[in-house]
């Protein structure tokens, strides 16, 4: 008997193998009858309502405390015209003499593209160099929605990017950003150095105020 | 035990000899006791950077695994080794070998109750089941969800959202997915071939509206990316996500999707939303669902009790009055509180948690009761008392065996006393 010929009984299980070591591998689905708490679906019409994105726009402009179709309970601060919403942004609001200061709530669902990434999309954003997981898990904390949200601050040349080739010397961004059970929670404040310093007491005043609505 | 000759016979003959010789080995049993300790230690500070899931699959439930030590990696035998180890050597060495004397009897039933200790855990990690049932008051259900465990289901839906079967890809297969690793899933009963790639342990779907999109490589499907995300250290709250593709088998065009855990519920009462496409004239859905088992028996929660300390949200007391039906036998109320579970046909109900969460006061809310299945639920138990009664029996004997030969020495020479 060659050797050959003793690995023939191997053959199959041989090709077996080397079948799924590339290319597509095939396996097969188990059919189960639903029980009655399992039968029921919803059909959602769009990949937004599937991922939970919410699409309200936030109450109109105006009011001094907020409670509209984004569903956050606020205190709007002295000096800050809050605008409509928009589909990335449940609350929005600018500040300052001609409105450049500008700070906005974002939530998403699950964690929102991670603390890290979102750290250091908006360090890239103000010029400054990333932050390595360690320096991220390293930043400050300060209480959001009850909760520690990771407090980030940078100085730079601001490019709000997003299509726009605008850039904003001297500018300065504050923000925290909270990855909880029920998705993650943005909050940013860019504007004039100088401004957005003068309005830091402000922007603790209205992370201290949101909270969810009740109704 | 035997010591060791000087000159071991090292030839094939020898060799069941020295293994058994290795497994009865006192050596053996001391060094492994040494790892066990340490492994124990590496797994209790390990649940701090890996999640306690992540650090007991590492360290407790595997063969071997690499850890720092220092900043050196080293490799070292993992909890299901060594216990299988010890196991081994004290049966061999501890009950096989060991001579049986009237004096060893005490030792003996210890070491037996040792054994069924050991024994006691390889049936836990190898048959228990541990999951949740969430009601709202007025709900039944006889169904148990997994924490950690996603499939894939594709059912064939009515045009108001209601599906009678499912065909179901397993969680265990699903698992074993690499994210750049394409699979068909085919059943002849179905009109197309489902292609699942790209799949995520966790994973968020991110507008590409969205500036956080830009970062995030991959196909966009419906105005989405799916941003795969790192495991999250309580495995609970790791939602995957992956694409899929239906190839429909008449030769019409792939229809393409990203589906994702979050689309699930997180509450009893949600509906789960499915991604819908339409082959022929039948509507399907496609979703990622927790893998589910069901009990011999259904419960309904007719009352939760939940109280909170006055001025604050914080809960004070919450526990749960159900009836508990079950075929053949009458419907019979209970109470589930902290550290009152309900056991029944070898499952057991803990009051777990409530939600939804942020709920107000004079909210309605849900109850969870964490559900296990443990076949050696109460063995530790037993093996504690068999070897207390061992130690008892050991102590005994040698107090006996001591008093005789006092006596005796007594009597031999009674100007020693």
């Amino acid at each position: 008997m060659s050797r050959i010929q003793v690995f023939q009984p191997f053959l199959p299980l041989l090709a077996l193998m080397l079948a799924s070591c590339g290319g597509e591998d095939t396996s097969g689905f188990i059919e189960r009858p639903l029980s009655d708490s399992e039968k029921e679906f919803r059909l959602a019409e769009t990949s937004m309502d599937r991922f939970r994105y919410s699409t309200s726009p936030s109450a109109a402009a105006g009011e001094n405390s907020g409670g509209g179709a984004s569903g956050l309970a606020y205190e709007v601060p002295e000096g800050w015209s809050e605008k409509a919403g928009s589909m990335m942004r449940d609350l929005n609001f600018t500040f300052g003499a001609n409105g450049e200061g500008e700070c906005y709530i974002a939530r998403l669902p699950g964690a929102g593209g991670g603390l890290s990434a979102n750290v250091n999309r908006w360090r890239s954003q103000m010029g400054a160099q990333p932050l390595s997981d360690e320096e991220v898990n390293a930043l400050p904390t300060r209480p959001l929605f009850g909760q520690p949200a990771r407090f980030i601050t940078v100085d730079g040349t601001f490019s709000p990017g997003m299509g726009s080739n605008q850039t904003f010397p001297n500018y300065r961004l504050i923000g925290l950003i909270l990855a909880s059970d029920a998705g993650a929670v943005f909050v940013k404040m860019t504007g004039p150095k100088e401004l957005v310093e003068q309005n830091s007491a402000a922007f603790d005043q209205f992370v201290s105020s949101l909270g969810v609505n009740a109704n | 035990m035997a010591s060791p000759s000087p000159n071991p016979d090292w030839s094939p003959r020898s060799w069941p000899r020295l293994v058994y010789r290795f497994f009865t080995s006192f050596k053996l049993a001391t060094v492994v006791l040494v790892f066990m300790t340490l492994v124990t230690l590496l797994g209790t500070l390990g649940q701090v950077e890996h999640g306690l899931h992540a650090a007991k699959e590492k360290y407790f439930h595997s063969f071997l695994f690499f850890d720092k030590i220092f900043g050196i990696p080293v490799l070292l035998p993992g909890g299901l080794l060594l216990m299988i180890l010890l196991f081994t050597n004290m049966t061999l060495g501890a009950i096989v070998k060991v001579k049986k004397r009237w004096k060893g009897f005490g030792m003996l039933i210890s070491h037996i109750g040792m054994l069924m200790l050991l024994a006691g855990g390889f049936v836990t990690w190898a048959f228990s089941t541990d999951g949740y049932m969430a009601l709202y008051p007025g709900m039944k259900s006889n169904r148990v969800e997994s924490y950690r465990e996603w499939q894939l289901e594709i059912m064939p839906l009515s045009k108001e959202g209601v599906a009678e079967k499912a065909w179901i890809y397993p969680a265990e297969q699903l698992e074993t997915m690499m994210p750049d690793e394409p699979r068909i899933i085919q059943d002849d009963s179905l009109p197309f071939d489902v292609v699942i790639n790209g799949y995520a342990k966790n994973g968020t779907p991110i507008p590409t509206s969205a500036p956080m999109a830009a970062g995030v490589t991959g196909k966009e499907i419906d105005g989405f990316k799916l941003s795969p995300q790192k495991p999250s250290k309580e495995a609970e709250q790791n939602l995957p996500g992956c694409f899929i593709e239906i190839r429909p088998r008449d030769g019409g065009d792939p229809i393409e999707a990203i589906l994702w855990a979050g689309s699930y519920r997180f509450d009893p009462r949600e509906k789960p939303m499915p991604f819908t496409f339409t082959i022929g004239d039948q509507l399907y859905g496609a979703l990622l669902v927790k893998k589910s088992w069901t009990v011999p028996f259904s419960v309904k929660l007719d009352e939760f009790i939940f109280e909170r300390h006055p001025g604050v949200s914080m809960a004070r007391n919450y526990e749960s009055r159900v009836t508990r039906f079950e075929e053949g036998q009458p419907d019979k109320p209970l109470e589930i509180k902290m550290n009152e579970p309900m056991r029944h046909s070898g499952y057991t109900f803990f009051q777990e948690s409530f939600g939804p969460s942020g709920a107000q006061p004079g909210d309605e809310m849900f109850s969870q009761f964490a559900v296990a299945n443990n076949p050696a639920d109460q063995w530790p138990l037993y093996s504690l008392i068999v070897t207390g009664v061992g130690l008892a029996v050991h102590f005994l004997i040698m107090l006996v065996h001591f008093t005789t030969r006092s006596r005796k020495r007594f009597t031999s020479n009674p100007a020693s006393a």
